[in-house]
């Protein structure tokens, strides 16, 4: 099955079995292994993705259904050596232990930093609800998306998570 | 201990540590790198640690009982002062300084800023060797420049961009993937396997029929899977050999019987938790690569050693052609000390001749990897007059806690431990009975110690409300240890326990000293009218001894916190006949960002003067006791069993005729 996709701003063609997910033909045939397996039906944000500006979990979209959709993987978030802010505020906080899920959850604070400049503490939790974090860096997560969300509005733009 | 066993400073001026223990999300890469850029006095940026690779470090037995830091900043920080102390005598040869005029500044050794020479300069022909002593000279505490400084982890970047790579990430040249047939039953055997349909199928690249492995190689993952679901299998039921209970006292005082009989008020109570998972986020997986010129084992493991062992005796191998090489982990809590998914991907590789990445579903990680045991807590105890406790009797009833299996010479530490309380009681006897179980049972965090602490500490808090003593005071009448007194005290302090709360608010205290950390917390809760419970704060304060990095300990802490809440509210491994029911994220639920505390606040205090001490466990030991304590605080009602469901909540807060 041949299929055109667009991943972090480029066209990559592969030629996966009919039944790969995007999560499979990420790491297998792009070897783009940021995105991480966790439990291949979607309850767990580990292979969430960027899909025309939503998160998505890459394990449930069969790969022909990405065609026509712009991909951001974590992998597609820093900009020319520069980290995404939401990448910068998970360093500085150090919202991570094994890091297993921080993929994830950057993917769904990035989806949802470019939709709400601004959001609550209660907005973060919501949107970061769909990832598990086992190790329990969630207090440190919100406070990074928090610390994120500031600086973007202290810098007045718009994180890309497209380009 | 020689030098070249642990640091090497290369021609370049970086420097190579090595350690037999294993990076799981603790923070000891970290740290490692911390103590040897303090002793050796360079930028930590130069510091790159090599953990569990059995080619290059020295033998390790394991990495558990949160002892990585305890036991590896004593050698690496003699091994870094005993480099940075050959360095100066070679520079003072160099430079035709005399070695006491002579200091290092960021890798670099000189007399002032003219003539400095860099320790990279010093190695190119002969690198460091040599038998560290046993007394070498650590840096004096004002020259630290690392220790006790807060850092983020050293893996940071790479974790934020994507590029840390896990053990499935692994991408070797000719990696094929493999898929395990699984038994209807744990430990069936197959007796007869049919390969006719799965051999045609797409991608398959062989059928694997070796002893108790059946599994499938093929090309990509999802066609191994389909082929291994297509292989027709006769299975033969497992016999049940259970092994007699063991019984191991761990205490046994005189008179205890007769004490208790003649004690002013006497209690007694019966504590519950279920088995639990240890609900990785990552499924365990490996990637083995069998060849004739030497096997390499791309793992996540507990014991590098141990793997290659049971990788090269299943293989048939001499345990030195096998190389284990650990990878990035998702963090296990003790799940990855079974070399179970290794010896998977070794046997297929060894069939197939190809590299194999077995990676296993959500499902099988749920229902096949080892679990918590379960544990019933039985005690009593008995009160004198003057309300201290003069007699204590506690009867531990649960499962194996390790991998390796019962081992009566290590029961006490394994699945007894903390059984003991920290109490000054005159009269105790604390038995362990580790009792056979259908379900496969091993290592997670702490241990035993989460359990038999949720007991005593709830316990410890029914006999001051039964005696009409407050909580806290009443625990600080039986504890000698000033560190832990201090602990208690200080959380106390920082919480404002004992500020009167709202309806159906509460907060709850419970402490510990787990393998030498000192522990004390404080929970809040608040009950939904129908016995839902949400914790809303918790604060902490730990003792860890010399503290090398605070921020690392906080984390580690408050992950242990909020790990340890999520067991305490949520979850319980349902099973039936040694089957697991509970096999998915939908009906084992953890905590999730929604039921996050508002706030962990975890204060740092170690006694400088201590050794270091670990972390990665003891915050998670007493935070399930904090919880029931508080929920009885909120609301009068004592849930001895864990989870605290709202049904619990709700049957213990209603009124007992008397």
């Amino acid at each position: 099955m041949r299929l055109v996709l667009s991943i972090n701003g480029s066209k990559r063609e592969v030629d996966p079995p009919p039944s790969a997910s995007l999560l499979g033909v990420l790491r297998d045939d792009l070897g783009l292994c940021g995105t991480r397996f966790g439990c291949g039906s979607g309850q767990c944000g580990a292979c969430y993705v960027i899909a025309d500006g939503r998160a998505v979990a890459s394990c449930l979209m069969p790969a022909r259904q990405a065609v026509d959709r712009e991909i951001t993987t974590i992998e597609g978030l820093a900009h020319d050596g520069a980290l995404h802010p939401v990448q910068e505020a998970f360093v500085a906080e150090d919202a991570m232990q094994c890091g297993y899920c921080t993929s994830g959850m950057i993917i769904s604070a990035a989806a949802l930093l470019g939709r709400d400049g601004a959001p609550d503490e209660a907005t973060i939790r919501d949107a970061l609800a769909g990832n598990l974090c086992r190790c329990g860096v969630y207090g440190r997560a919100i406070r990074a998306v928090l610390r994120a969300a500031q600086v973007r509005g202290g810098r007045g733009e718009a994180p890309a998570i497209t380009r | 201990m020689n030098v070249e066993e642990r640091i090497r400073v290369e021609p370049d001026g970086s420097v190579t540590v090595f350690s037999g223990k294993i990076e799981f999300g603790q923070g000891i890469r970290t740290a490692f790198a911390q103590l040897v850029a303090n002793e050796l006095d360079v930028p930590i940026e130069s510091v790159r640690v090599v953990l569990g690779d059995t080619a290059r470090v020295p033998f390790d037995f394991g990495t558990f009982g949160s002892h990585s830091v305890e036991q590896e900043a004593p050698a690496l920080r003699r091994a870094a002062a005993f480099a940075r102390r050959t360095l100066i005598t070679r520079a003072a040869a160099r430079l035709g300084i005399p070695a006491s005029r002579l200091d290092t500044r960021d890798g670099t050794i000189g007399d002032g800023d003219d003539r400095r020479v860099g320790y990279g300069d010093l190695v190119r022909e002969t690198p460091l060797q040599g038998a560290v002593p046993e007394d070498e000279p650590l840096l004096p505490r004002e020259r630290w420049r690392h220790i006790g400084t807060p850092r983020s982890r050293v893996e940071a970047l790479d974790i934020v961009t994507g590029r840390a790579r896990y053990v499935a990430d692994v991408r070797i040249a000719g990696l094929a993937r493999g898929a395990i047939a699984r038994p209807p039953m744990r430990g069936a055997r197959a007796t007869r396997v049919d390969d006719r349909t799965a051999l045609g199928m797409p991608g398959v690249i062989a059928v694997v029929h070796d002893g108790e492995v059946v599994g499938v190689v093929a090309d990509r993952e999802e066609q191994a899977r389909a082929a291994a679901d297509a292989l027709d299998i006769d299975w033969e039921s497992p016999r049940r050999d259970e092994p007699p209970t063991q019984v191991v006292p761990l205490r046994e005082d005189d008179g205890v019987d007769e004490v208790l009989a003649s004690a002013a008020l006497t209690r007694s109570a019966t504590y519950t938790l279920p088995s639990i998972a240890n609900g990785s986020i990552g499924p365990s997986a490996a990637v083995v690569d069998v060849r004739s010129d030497g096997t390499t084992v791309y793992a996540a493991t507990h014991r590098p050693f141990g793997l290659r062992d049971a990788v090269a005796g299943r293989l048939g191998l001499p345990p030195e052609s096998v190389r284990v090489s650990p990878q990035m982990s998702s963090g296990t809590y003790g799940r990855s000390s079974a070399p179970d998914v290794s010896v998977e991907a070794a046997v297929l590789s060894k069939h197939a001749r190809r590299p194999v990445l077995v990676q296993w579903s959500r499902a099988e990680e749920f229902a096949y990897s080892p679990s918590r045991p379960e544990a019933v807590l039985e005690v009593t105890a008995g009160l004198a007059a003057d309300g201290r406790i003069v007699a204590w009797r506690y009867d531990e009833h649960t499962n194996v806690h390790t991998a390796a299996g019962p081992d009566p010479r290590v029961a006490a530490l394994t699945s007894g431990r903390n059984a003991v309380p920290p109490y000054t009681i005159a009269h105790a006897s604390v038995v362990l009975h580790v009792e056979p179980t259908p379900l496969r049972t091993a290592n997670f965090r702490s241990l035993a110690a989460a359990e038999n602490v949720f007991a005593i500490e709830s316990f410890v808090d029914e006999l001051a409300h039964a005696s009409h003593q407050d909580p806290l005071a009443f625990r600080l009448r039986h504890v000698a240890d000033a560190r832990l007194r201090r602990v208690m005290e200080r959380v106390a302090e920082v919480s404002g326990y004992g500020t009167t709360l709202g309806e159906r608010r509460g907060r709850g205290f419970a402490c510990t000293l787990y393998h030498g950390t000192y522990v004390a917390q404080v929970a809040e809760v608040a009950l939904s009218p129908s016995g839902d419970v949400r914790v809303l704060r918790v604060w902490c304060v730990v003792d860890p001894g010399l503290v090398v990095n605070p921020d690392g300990v906080r984390n580690q802490v408050e992950g242990g916190i909020q790990q340890s809440a999520s067991w305490t509210l949520l979850e319980e491994l349902r099973h039936k006949e040694g089957r697991v029911a509970t096999t998915s994220w939908d009906t084992y639920p953890i905590a999730t960002f929604r039921d996050a505390p508002e706030s962990i606040a975890v204060l740092v205090e170690g006694d400088a003067s201590a050794p270091s001490t670990g972390v990665g466990e003891p915050g998670a030991v007493p935070t399930s006791a904090a919880i029931a304590n508080a929920v009885f605080a909120a609301c009068g009602a004592r849930v001895r069993d864990v989870p605290l469901t709202r049904e619990r909540v709700r049957k213990a807060a209603q009124p007992v005729a008397s």
